[in-house]
C-alpha cells in the first residue's frame, strides 16, 4: 500500500508492504499516483522490462523508481501496476501501463526528480516501510 | 493504508534575534557547525519559518566544509531538501570548500525575466482572457508538454556552450535580449560534453516549454512605483502592462542534478566530509568531482537561459497576433532576466580580504548594488534589476539590488514568496472552491493544464510577498521599485 504525504514545496511516497518486493510494486504506484493522481486512468495494455543493478536495497529503491521516472520522462510511458523480483544483484520488474494520451489522460503533476532527502527503507515486525520524496 | 500525513515537525533549536529582521542560529548550537546560520525575517515571518524543519537545514549548510561568514536564508524560505529553499552560502576554494548540487536545486538556473511593453491597462484590459487563452494554445505548458523547438544533441550541446547569443545567431533573440539577461545570457566555461546522453534527451523537445509545479507566465500591470528613479532607469510606469516568465532548465536540468548526486554518492566519504543530511553531497571545488558539477551545471544554466528566451519569444507571437501588429512595435523589450537557482563563482569581500567564493543561491536571487562592474552599462548607475514574482493573486515586485547586499549576502535577495502551505494542504484547502473563479472575481484570469494546479498555486498557498520584501528592503539587500498585479496567468 501506498500514501502521499506532505512536504512543503514537494510531495512524498511512503510505503508499507508485506514483502520487499511488494514495497518496490507499491512505490512504483506510488510515483504514477503523483504523476497521474489517478492510476484508474491507466490502462495496462503495454508491458516493458526493467534490470536495475544494486545490492543496497535502500539505493536499489531509488534506483528503481528513478528508471520509472526516466520512462516517463524519456518515453511518456504511464505503469499502474507492478511485478518485482530481487535478487543479490539487482531487481527485474515488469511494468503494465500505456503512453500517455493527451486527449485522455489529464496529469497532475510534472517530477522534475526522485530525491535523496529522507529517503528511507527499512524492515519492520510486519514487513518493510519506504520514503521517498519527490521535486515538483 | 500508511499515515498519509505524518506529524509536522517545526524547528525547536535556538534562533537569537539580532536585530529587527535578522535571527541567528549560533555554530556553538550543533557539534560541527562551522559558521552561525542567519535568517533574515521579521515578527511576521519568523512563525512560519519555525513552522517547518527548514531553519535546521540552515544549520546543515553550515557542516559544509570552506563555508565563509554564514550559512544565510532569506525570508521566503521553506523546508527544502538539502539545503532550505531560499538558502544562500558561499564556499571558498582556497579554505577546501566544497560544491553541493543540492545548494542549486534539481532546477538549475530555474529563474525569471519581465518584458516590458508600451501596452497600458485601457489598452490590455480588453483582451486579457483572449491574451491568456492564446498564451495557453500556443505555449507549450504543463506536464509531458514538448515544444516546437526540437534539437539535436550537437545543437543543445552549441547551445549550451554559447547560451543566448546561440539562440541570436539564429534569429530567435536579439542583440538587446542577450544584454538585458544575468551574465549575458551565458554562464562562462560551461562544459556541455559532460552533459549525459539522458540529460540530453529529456531536454530535447523542452526548450521553449513552461514545465509544471510553480512555473508560469503571467500577465502583469505595474501597480505602484515605489522608486521614480530606478523605474525611469528600468523603463517602468504606473499602469504600464508587462509579462512574466518563470521556468528553468527542464529535464535537462534536473537529470544534470541528478547525474551529480549519484556521481557524488561516495565523494562525502573519499573527502572526509562529515554530512548531517545525504542530499547535501558535496565535493571540493577543486577535485575532479566538483570541476565536473561545475561544468555541467553552467551547460544546464545556459540551457535555462535559452529556454526563457524562447518562452519570451513565443510571448511575443502571441502577443503580435492578438493585437495585430508586429511585436516591436508593442515595445516588448526584456527588462531583465535573473536566475535564482545556481552557484556561480564570484569576488567577495570576506572579512575584508578579496576573495574568490563559489556563491551558492538555492531558490534566492543575486541582487548587486549599483556600480558593480557584473551589472549592465545600461543599469549600473541604478543598480541590478531584480525580479519577485509572488503569488497569482496578489503581486509581484521589481526591486533594485541593495546597498547592503555585498556585506549581508553576498550580494543576495530573496526570490519570490515562498511556500507556507504544502501541496497536499492547499488541494485540501480549495476543495469545493472553483479557485479559477475566486480569481477572476479578483479580476486575474486564470488557466492550468494539470488537474489540481491552481488548486496548489492558490495565492493563499503563499507567503504575502509584499511582506517579504518588505524584509530584505529593510534589511538593505534589495529596494523596492515597481509593485506588480496579474491580470492573467498561465500555469503547468
Amino acid at each position: 500500500m501506498h500514501a502521499i504525504f506532505e512536504h512543503t514545496a514537494d510531495l512524498g511516497i511512503r510505503v508499507e508492504a508485506p514483502s520487499l518486493e511488494q514495497a518496490f510494486a507499491d512505490a512504483g504506484r506510488g510515483l504514477f499516483t503523483v504523476i497521474a493522481g489517478d492510476l484508474g486512468q491507466i490502462r495496462t495494455t503495454t508491458v516493458e522490462s526493467f534490470e536495475v543493478a544494486g545490492t543496497d536495497p535502500t539505493w536499489l529503491l531509488f534506483d528503481w523508481v528513478s528508471e520509472l521516472h526516466a520512462a516517463f520522462e524519456l518515453r511518456r510511458m504511464l505503469f499502474a501496476d507492478f511485478a518485482v523480483a530481487i535478487g543479490a544483484t539487482g531487481l527485474r520488474a515488469t511494468a503494465r501501463g500505456e503512453r500517455y494520451d493527451p486527449g485522455r489522460h489529464r496529469l497532475a503533476h510534472e517530477i522534475k526528480a526522485i530525491t535523496q532527502h529522507e529517503l528511507d527503507l527499512h524492515e519492520t515486525a510486519v514487513g518493510w516501510e519506504a520514503t521517498l520524496i519527490v521535486d515538483i | 493504508m500508511p499515515d498519509p500525513i505524518p506529524k509536522r515537525t517545526g524547528y525547536e533549536g535556538p534562533l537569537q534575534r539580532i536585530d529587527d529582521c535578522t535571527w541567528r542560529i549560533p555554530k556553538e548550537s550543533r557539534p560541527g557547525m562551522r559558521v552561525d546560520g542567519l535568517i533574515f525575517a521579521d515578527d511576521r515571518l519568523i512563525d512560519l519559518v519555525k513552522s517547518d524543519r527548514a531553519a535546521e537545514q540552515v544549520a546543515n549548510v553550515a557542516f559544509l566544509p570552506g563555508i565563509q561568514q554564514a550559512s544565510l536564508a532569506m525570508p521566503d524560505i521553506h523546508w527544502g531538501y538539502g539545503f532550505c529553499i531560499g538558502g544562500v552560502c558561499a564556499t571558498d576554494p582556497a579554505a577546501g570548500g566544497v560544491v553541493s548540487p543540492g545548494g542549486v536545486g534539481y532546477d538549475i538556473n530555474c529563474g525569471v525575466r519581465l518584458v516590458r511593453t508600451n501596452l497600458t491597462l485601457d489598452d490590455a484590459a480588453p483582451h486579457v482572457t483572449r491574451l491568456v487563452d492564446q498564451l495557453l494554445q500556443d505555449v507549450p505548458v504543463g506536464v509531458g508538454q514538448g515544444g516546437r523547438y526540437v534539437y539535436s544533441p550537437d545543437e543543445l550541446r552549441g547551445m549550451m556552450r554559447q547560451g543566448v547569443p546561440w539562440l541570436a545567431a539564429r534569429g530567435l533573440a536579439t542583440s538587446d535580449d542577450v544584454a538585458c539577461a544575468e551574465a549575458e545570457g551565458c554562464i562562462p566555461d560551461p562544459m556541455p560534453e559532460l552533459v549525459s546522453d539522458r540529460a540530453l534527451a529529456r531536454g530535447a523537445d523542452q526548450c521553449g516549454t513552461v514545465g509544471a509545479g510553480n512555473h508560469f507566465i503571467e500577465v502583469q500591470v505595474v501597480d505602484r512605483i515605489a522608486d521614480e528613479r530606478a523605474a525611469a532607469a528600468f523603463g517602468l510606469h504606473a499602469g504600464q502592462i508587462c509579462v512574466l516568465i518563470h521556468s528553468g532548465s527542464r529535464g535537462l536540468g534536473y537529470q544534470v542534478c541528478d547525474d551529480a548526486l549519484r556521481a557524488l554518492r561516495d565523494a562525502p566519504a573519499k573527502y572526509g566530509i562529515p554530512l548531517p543530511d545525504r542530499q547535501l553531497a558535496c565535493a571540493p571545488l577543486d577535485s575532479p568531482e566538483g570541476r565536473h558539477y561545475l561544468g555541467a551545471m553552467r551547460a544546464a544554466a545556459n540551457y535555462a537561459f535559452c529556454n526563457r528566451q524562447l518562452l519570451m519569444w513565443q510571448v511575443r507571437e502571441v502577443f503580435a497576433r492578438v493585437f495585430d501588429c508586429p511585436w516591436e512595435s508593442l515595445g516588448m523589450t526584456l527588462l531583465y532576466d535573473v536566475a535564482h537557482n545556481i552557484a556561480k563563482m564570484e569576488t567577495h569581500d570576506v572579512d575584508g580580504i578579496s576573495k574568490e567564493v563559489c556563491v551558492h543561491r538555492k531558490g534566492a536571487t543575486r541582487a548587486f548594488p549599483a556600480g558593480h562592474h557584473d551589472i549592465p552599462a545600461r543599469y549600473r548607475d541604478t543598480g541590478q534589476p531584480v525580479i519577485i514574482p509572488g503569488d497569482m493573486g496578489r503581486a509581484s515586485w521589481v526591486l533594485v539590488g541593495g546597498p547592503r547586499s555585498l556585506e549581508r549576502s553576498f550580494g543576495t535577495t530573496c526570490h519570490g514568496a515562498g511556500r507556507c502551505l504544502s501541496r497536499t494542504a492547499a488541494t485540501k484547502a480549495a476543495q469545493g472552491r472553483s479557485i479559477a473563479h475566486e480569481l477572476e472575481r479578483a479580476g486575474v484570469i486564470a488557466r492550468s493544464r494539470s488537474r489540481d494546479g491552481l488548486a496548489e498555486e492558490q495565492p493563499a498557498a503563499y507567503k504575502d510577498v509584499d511582506v517579504v520584501v518588505d524584509v530584505v528592503h529593510r534589511a538593505g539587500l534589495s529596494s523596492k521599485v515597481a509593485r506588480l498585479r496579474p491580470l492573467g496567468v498561465i500555469k503547468g
